[in-house]
């Protein structure tokens, strides 16, 4: 853990709707860098994983830039969101990706007996305690837009929600925490829990 | 979904087969009513009943077993086997049968299905789809034909077939494991299925209802207790907190939010970032911006703006006003708008719907409907509701979702202004024909106006003006007599 610098990196690779987890960082005062550059990555005390848009270029991107075989060696605290946490997966239905492989399961399509996306707020249950989960609030409302989610194992699932049935709304494994909603567009829950990630990272 | 227990009568008797095959077969007990008890008291939420004798026949056999379960018994009953004339679909269903199931071979009799689908309902005919070695089966399930899956599930479509029973006849009474591939199939196809074959564990029930399956039938399983019936039944109840979004509407012009019932009559209500701020913090689930007065000016103005209201609220804001194309859609993006919605655009050019779902993704595209009722039916309007197009509202919105469209904003110029309440009708008619969200907008003028368009419509949203800018009730107000009428809505 030597040598971190303490920021916060917000990996840049076109897929992510990077614009509102910067204004995000903005208003909590956070210092960070949006970059694609492997060192500032690595060196970071923090990471935040962002996405939106296809599974397919997503990962062509993370490639392209060499970013597939950089994430998952990360060791510093890593927060992946929305596309950010599918690409955690081993793969997608969208497109057939392969992904990353940084957690195990499969993303899939929601079934035609709920409408897609799911667009909207919905209630967040915390199924690991606070402190592994960045005080993601037991009950709270945040903000989801997804068409697929994260089929995972019973183990690596720190949080569910309902649309149809429970569905993966955080995974987490080692430094590796994600949700599939957007905590930068969830008020002040949402706030709250970058609030607690950057502290953790000691930004 | 439900999980139904199946009760298979030969003879008279409860019995199950070993794929199909009518030599292996297994007595369960000799008294169908019966058994048909026990499984209610074991939870049963519906019975799936089948005439296998009648099923080799080509008639109903068991009729007699078959009926006095459908007559007895407190649960919906769906019955088949041999059930291949209106007389004798009728029988059972003039009974109390929920459904009947036709057999596989019923798509070569379309007369026959035609008429029992227009006289009883699509909702009460469902036609069975065995499948074996990858291919339908015909007849009973000793004869196999030579009819591809696909070709198969076309014909069904085509027939106006919307309940499918789908077995994989290999599997059947093997307890290995249901075919979730080939099931898959069916329901990605916009069936209403119905599963069985191979379901002997809690996994299996729980992964059909990921696939969307409607119910799923068990034999084997729940005749041998492998399958306690209520255990499987709570882990696959349907199950949404997905809130319903309260959305105020801001109207901008030259950097100002106004209001007026028509455009030359505006009156200034305040700073849009200010408002933003304000309705953000007193629970607006999001916020629409409309740029009305949409000149070249007043197009940068507004840009600026956005990236200003991006900064200063966390809740997602949508905007829109004279949106007409992908450079007007990037830079609004870019500049921290989280959608866009298009309107006259959309209906003058559809293709521009699809390109911008492609470079940007659908879940920021919505489309704003202005309709107007003539008649039966509804009409699209453009600019601004100025002018009338030939385009059915119906229609409109059925190709914007092929379109790629993520979400419809529906607004009525019937109740535009006149705070008299959503047009229900129009919103029922869209949320029941297509299934993407629908924002309800227009006439929303009291909290009850609001209860009212999510108990009677499949609306996900609705929007607001008046109610927040002129009548001091704020989302949070609004949404707590939301949450105490029964709807689902944000603390």
């Amino acid at each position: 853990m030597s040598e971190r610098g303490n920021y916060i990196a917000v990996i840049d690779y076109r897929s992510g709707n990077t614009g509102s987890v910067k204004n995000a960082l903005e208003r909590l005062g956070v210092k960070y860098v949006v970059t694609d550059d492997a060192a500032r990555i690595k060196k970071a005390s923090g990471v935040i994983f962002p996405g939106q848009g296809r599974a397919g270029p997503a990962m062509r991107q993370l490639r392209l830039k060499g970013l597939d075989r950089l994430i998952p060696r990360l060791e510093q605290p890593f927060l992946g969101i929305c596309l950010g946490m599918q690409l955690l997966a081993d793969r997608s239905e969208e497109d057939g990706a392969r992904c990353l492989g940084i957690i195990p399961g499969a993303c899939r399509r929601f079934p035609p007996s709920v409408k897609t996306p799911q667009l909207g707020w919905n209630k967040v249950v915390s199924v690991q305690s606070p402190s592994l989960t960045y005080g993601m609030q037991d009950g709270g409302y945040f903000y989801f837009v997804n068409s697929y989610y994260f089929d995972t194992d019973k183990v690596y699932v720190a949080g569910t929600a309902a649309y149809g049935f429970d569905f993966p709304s955080a995974v987490r494994k080692d430094n590796y925490f994600a949700v599939q909603f957007h905590p930068e567009k969830s008020g002040r829950d949402g706030e709250r829990m970058l609030k607690a990630f950057c502290e953790v990272c000691r930004c | 979904m439900l999980v139904v227990p199946a009760i298979d009568i030969k003879d008279g008797k409860c019995i199950r087969l070993l794929k199909g095959d009518f030599d292996k077969a297994t007595v369960y007990g000799d008294y169908p009513l019966k058994m048909a008890g026990r499984f209610m008291r074991a939870g049963a939420r519906c019975l799936h009943l089948v005439d296998l004798d009648g099923a080799k026949a080509g008639k109903p056999v068991n009729k007699r077993a078959a009926l006095e379960i459908i007559r007895k018994t407190s649960v919906p009953v769906q019955v088949g086997g041999g059930i291949r004339t209106y007389q004798a679909a009728r029988t059972y269903l003039d009974a109390g049968a929920s459904k009947v199931i036709l057999g596989t071979s019923a798509i070569q009799n379309p007369d026959l299905l035609e008429r029992l689908i227009k006289d009883f309902g699509s909702d009460r005919i469902m036609v069975a789809a065995d499948i074996k070695n990858g291919r339908l089966a015909m007849q009973g399930w000793t004869a196999s034909s030579n009819l591809p899956i696909a070709a198969g599930i076309a014909t069904l479509k085509r027939l106006g077939v919307v309940n499918v029973l789908v077995t994989d006849v290999s599997r059947d009474g093997t307890l290995d494991g249901p075919n979730f591939g080939l099931i898959g199939r069916f329901v990605k196809a916009g069936f209403q299925v119905t599963a069985a074959g191979g379901i002997s564990k809690l996994g299996d029930v729980a992964e059909l209802n990921k696939l969307g399956v409607s119910a799923a039938v068990a034999g084997k399983a729940v005749y041998e207790d492998a399958l306690d019936l209520k255990k499987a039944q709570a882990a696959v109840v349907y199950k949404n907190t997905l809130t319903k979004r309260i959305i105020p509407c801001l109207d901008v012009k030259d950097g100002k939010v106004v209001k007026g019932t028509n455009f030359t009559k505006l009156k200034v209500v305040g700073q849009p970032v200010k408002l933003a701020e304000k309705y953000s913090r007193n629970g607006a689930d999001e916020l629409v911006f409309l740029d009305v007065a949409a000149t070249l000016e007043g197009r940068k103005t507004f840009r600026g703006l956005v990236a200003d209201i991006a900064k200063a609220i966390n809740v997602p804001f949508t905007v829109g006003g004279g949106i007409s194309s992908i450079g007007d859609i990037r830079s609004l993006l870019a500049a921290g708008a989280d959608k866009v919605s298009l309107g006259t655009a959309a209906a003058i050019n559809p293709g521009m719907v699809r390109k911008a779902a492609e470079y940007f993704g659908s879940q920021c595209i919505v489309i704003s409907v202005d309709a107007k009722r003539e008649g039966e039916n509804w009409v699209l309007y453009i600019k601004g509701g100025a002018e009338p197009t030939t385009i059915d509202v119906l229609d409109f919105c059925e190709d914007m979702k092929r379109q790629g469209a993520g979400e419809l904003l529906v607004n009525s110029l019937d109740r535009d202004g006149t705070d008299s309440g959503f047009d229900l009708e129009l919103l029922r008619n869209i949320t029941d024909r297509v299934d993407i969200p629908v924002i309800a907008s227009s006439g929303g003028g009291s909290p009850e106006d609001f209860a009212r368009v999510f108990q009677t419509t499949g609306a996900d949203a609705a929007l607001g003006a008046s109610i927040f800018h002129y009548r001091g009730i704020n989302p949070s107000e609004l949404k707590q007599y939301l949450s105490a009428e029964g709807v689902e809505a944000r603390p």
